[in-house]
């Protein structure tokens, strides 16, 4: 099997996979054993209201008209509309307004582990089996078998305890900032200040918030969110750095009189980069899981926070929406490795069977 | 290589010596009686704990069943197991006393509490030690004396295991927590009846200080002045005594129940759960991995499809959301909502399992004896049994141990944000949010202790996956498991 037809196989089979994940999604809503207009009305519960909400579910068709119309309707990105959060609101809308935190979340949660595990990672497997690895590569360990969650907590405490704690004001260095807080996006709503107003932009903390000021308000919340995958970027860069250096053309390289530094940064670091790239991707999938408890302990009103409000208030059919939105985003972000996977590493395919 | 060697000496030991092990022990008894004379011991130090967990649990069974049957039964036996003497049980060594002015009253030999309690978590450390020992001697034993192969791929990979430093940490990590979990009643300072569950039916006496005297005191009126909430002098810390003479070795909550007692017994809960939840989907992983690499095509393609669905949902989001549906059925009441934990843990986990095993599976379908066994006209059920499970089960081992880690942190996890496990049954993750207020104070125990024995217990469980997996094969770096340890971002 070639690369493409096995890239044009994955693609294939990711649309059973869509239709098997709305159906655990519809199944969720419409079949589990709480009846979601019992959940939307709660304490409010009148035979007339819920005769109402009945009729605008669609739930007084048959169960396969039911199912037709929620698949449609999420296919369509329709998506139907919030009844608990914000009553008679289009879902679209509501998943919107909570996005862009979850975005800005994602985005440093990404970013801030490749820029300190994988270099830690390459340092280790440079240094391989000095006491510096040896710390290096059970602190990851550690850091990575902590409990996201439990991270926050403490991390959070010892944040807004900082100038008790150590005589440093987290809350009030470089921009003045509450910890616990959602950040404050509204800056990024006029891009062509970041070229016209730069102080606006980037620094000073007005009505807008600013890029500095947001970044540093995500920053704790990004490493927790991060900590799985920068273990593992570490561990990965580790071995592979260890497996390129003690390849043969390396040893070629050094023969032929090669400065350490151009070995290291030309040879070793651009090949060892190739096993991490995948690796990067599939982190995408700790990052939406866990953003649900890292939202919670750290108050960002984001799309996990979102999905465990819409659940605890009760409001089913935008929890099912958002399961089905997250596993579309799941399912895309299998199918960009896969094919990152088919660029980098022309094998793949080959060995399947 | 080694798997070759093993069908070799598969023929060999039919030709040679095919008589069941009973024959063999009774032609050679000697070590064999030995071996069964020293765990009889063990066992009869231990009878009574044994007995009354039994009781206990058939009990248990009998009230959750419709119409409980033979409850009366169950409950005579719980109660006469209560009468089996056990060596280390808080009977023999009991901790719980008090000060009448001049010695310690009611514990053990009059030492101090915390000394008789340090005395009993010390013998059954020790007795649990002997324990394992044992189980290796007795396997020892049946290598030496009643084993027919001479030598087998898996005395390698045993002693490969042995010699890697960072699985032997892994495995002891792991024992321990064993051990803790099964001693959980033993090894509390104080009892779940009297911490948890009715602590205004008790009574304890104390050296009251302002009269001069021994008086008594409910104990919830007791934990009720003994709570740690945050500043030092409302605070009873790691390895102190409260006013009342009972000793913390990890502290009180902020409701001043013992914190060593709910740490205990919420490690057999998270046992429970991932010894469950592991065990069914290594079963459906395996009996699916075996199926389809013997069959291929479309009964693949089928798997790959359902597996590929439950994987796209987010397995955190997944868990919320089925344990708010779930919340109000008969599932959802069985042990605290431990039981429907379990079940969807194995619905979530068993598609990562199967990834894991699918290409050995594919492996050792294609080998030489597995066609030849099939030309021989052996059925299917029996050829995968007999020539292709020995070869999967330690990647299965090895994903199933990371896996582990991924279901405690996630039951923690759950449990902090109130779903999962419900009080009054303990459980880390809410003692963790309980003490969350207090992190940076006084009673910073309440939320630290718990979150780091699941640390160090993960990175125990990722060290054996480690182990085993060098162990199997030497050879391999592989990534597998690296998503199941971190138990879906919780």
């Amino acid at each position: 099997m070639s690369r493409h037809q096995y890239l044009a196989r994955r693609i294939l089979l990711s649309f059973p996979v869509l239709i098997i994940a709305g159906t655990i999604a519809f199944a969720m809503v419409y079949l589990g054993p709480i009846d979601p207009v019992v959940a939307i009305l709660g304490q409010q519960y009148t035979p007339e209201a819920a005769a109402q909400i009945r009729e605008n579910l669609g739930m007084n068709k048959p169960l396969w008209g039911q199912y037709i119309n929620f698949m449609t309707s999420m296919f369509t990105l329709d998506l139907g509309q919030s009844w608990v959060i914000n009553p008679g609101q289009s879902a679209k809308n509501v998943i919107w307004s909570y996005t862009p935190r979850t975005i800005w979340l994602g985005f440093w949660a990404v970013l801030v582990p490749l820029f300190i595990g994988i270099p830690m990672g390459f340092y280790a497997g440079l240094n391989s089996n000095s006491w510096n690895d040896y710390l290096t590569s059970f602190g990851g360990i550690v850091w990575r078998a902590m409990p996201n969650f439990w991270l926050a907590v403490i991390l959070m405490t010892i944040l807004s305890k900082s100038d008790a704690l150590f005589g440093f004001d987290w809350a009030a260095w470089l921009v003045p900032t509450d910890i616990v807080t959602p950040p404050d996006l509204a800056f990024l709503a006029s891009p062509a200040d970041a070229l016209f107003e730069p102080a606006s932009f980037w620094w000073t903390p007005g009505d807008d918030g600013s890029f500095v000021g947001a970044l540093k308000q995500i920053l704790p919340a990004a490493l927790v969110l991060g900590s799985a995958s920068m273990g593992n970027e570490m561990r990965i860069g580790r071995t592979a750095v260890l497996e390129t250096i003690n390849s043969n053309y390396i040893e070629t390289a050094r023969a032929k009189g090669l400065t350490r530094r151009v070995i290291v940064w030309k040879h070793v670091f651009r090949n060892a980069m190739i096993p991490l790239v995948p690796i990067i991707t599939s982190e995408a999938y700790l990052l939406l899981g866990g953003s649900v408890l890292v939202e919670l302990v750290f108050a960002i009103n984001g799309i996990g926070y979102l999905f465990l409000q819409s659940i605890i208030s009760g409001d089913l059919p935008l929890a099912g929406t958002l399961i089905f939105l997250f596993s579309v985003l799941l399912i895309v972000i299998n199918i960009t490795q896969d094919f990152l996977y088919t660029v980098i590493d022309p094998r793949v395919g080959y060995q399947e069977d | 290589m080694g798997v070759s060697h093993a069908s070799s000496t598969k023929s060999h030991s039919e030709t040679e010596d095919d008589r069941p092990l009973r024959a063999r022990i009774r032609e050679n008894p000697g070590p064999a009686l030995r071996w069964m004379a020293g765990m009889f011991l063990l066992f009869i130090a231990e009878a009574g704990a044994l007995f009354q967990t039994i009781g206990r649990l058939l009990v248990a069974i009998a009230e959750n069943l419709p119409g409980t049957p033979g409850i009366e039964t169950a409950t005579w036996l719980a109660w006469k197991a209560q009468t089996v003497p056990t060596l280390l049980s808080r009977e023999t060594i009991p901790n719980q006393g008090h000060w009448n002015g001049s010695e310690w009253v009611g514990t053990f030999a009059g030492l101090e509490p915390a000394q008789a309690w340090g005395l009993r978590v010390a013998l059954i450390y020790l007795y649990s030690c002997l324990f394992v020992l044992a189980l290796w001697y007795g396997y020892l034993t049946y290598r030496s004396a009643y084993r027919t192969m001479d030598w087998t791929p898996r005395d390698d990979q045993l002693r490969r295991l042995r010699h890697n430093n960072w699985g032997m940490f892994g495995l002891t990590v792991v024992i321990l927590f064993l051990i803790m979990a099964a001693f959980a009643p033993a090894m509390s300072p104080t009892t779940i009846d009297q911490n948890i569950q009715e602590p205004y039916s008790y009574e304890i006496s104390y050296w009251n200080d302002d009269l001069g005297q021994v008086s008594t005191i409910l104990v919830g009126d007791a934990n009720f002045q003994s709570v740690s909430k945050g500043n030092p002098d409302q605070n009873v810390g790691i390895m102190q005594s409260d006013d009342f003479g009972r000793f913390h070795p990890f502290g009180t909550m902020n409701n001043g129940k013992d914190l060593f007692t709910i740490i205990a017994f919420g490690s057999r809960i998270s046992l429970f759960i991932g010894v469950t939840a592991i065990s069914l989907a290594g079963t459906i992983a395996t009996l699916l991995a075996l199926t389809t690499a013997y069959f291929k095509g479309l009964a693949d393609l089928t798997v790959v499809l359902v597996s590929d669905s439950i994987q796209s949902v987010p397995s955190l989001m997944l868990l919320i959301a089925a344990g708010y549906l779930f919340s109000d059925t008969w599932v959802a009441t069985l042990y605290d909502g431990a039981v429907l934990l379990a079940l969807l843990f194995a619905l979530i986990y068993w598609p990562g399992m199967w990834r894991a095993i699918r290409g050995p599976s594919f492996q050792v379908a294609q080998e030489e004896w597995v066609d030849a066994a099939r030309s021989y006209g052996q059925r299917p059920l029996r050829l995968m049994r007999t020539h292709m499970l020995p070869y999967i089960m330690g990647y299965l081992l090895v994903y199933a141990s990371m896996s582990f880690a991924g279901v405690i942190i996630s039951t923690a996890g759950l449990s902090f944000i109130g779903f999962g496990i419900n009080a009054p049954t303990p459980s880390w993750g809410r003692a963790i949010n309980a003490g969350q207020p207090f992190v940076a104070q006084a009673s910073w125990h309440i939320s630290l202790i718990p979150g780091i024995l699941i640390t160090i217990l993960c990175v125990g469980f990722n060290a054996l996956g480690d182990g085993i997996r060098d162990a199997i094969d030497p050879e391999s770096e592989s990534h597998h498991g690296e998503g199941g340890a971190a138990g879906g971002g919780a």
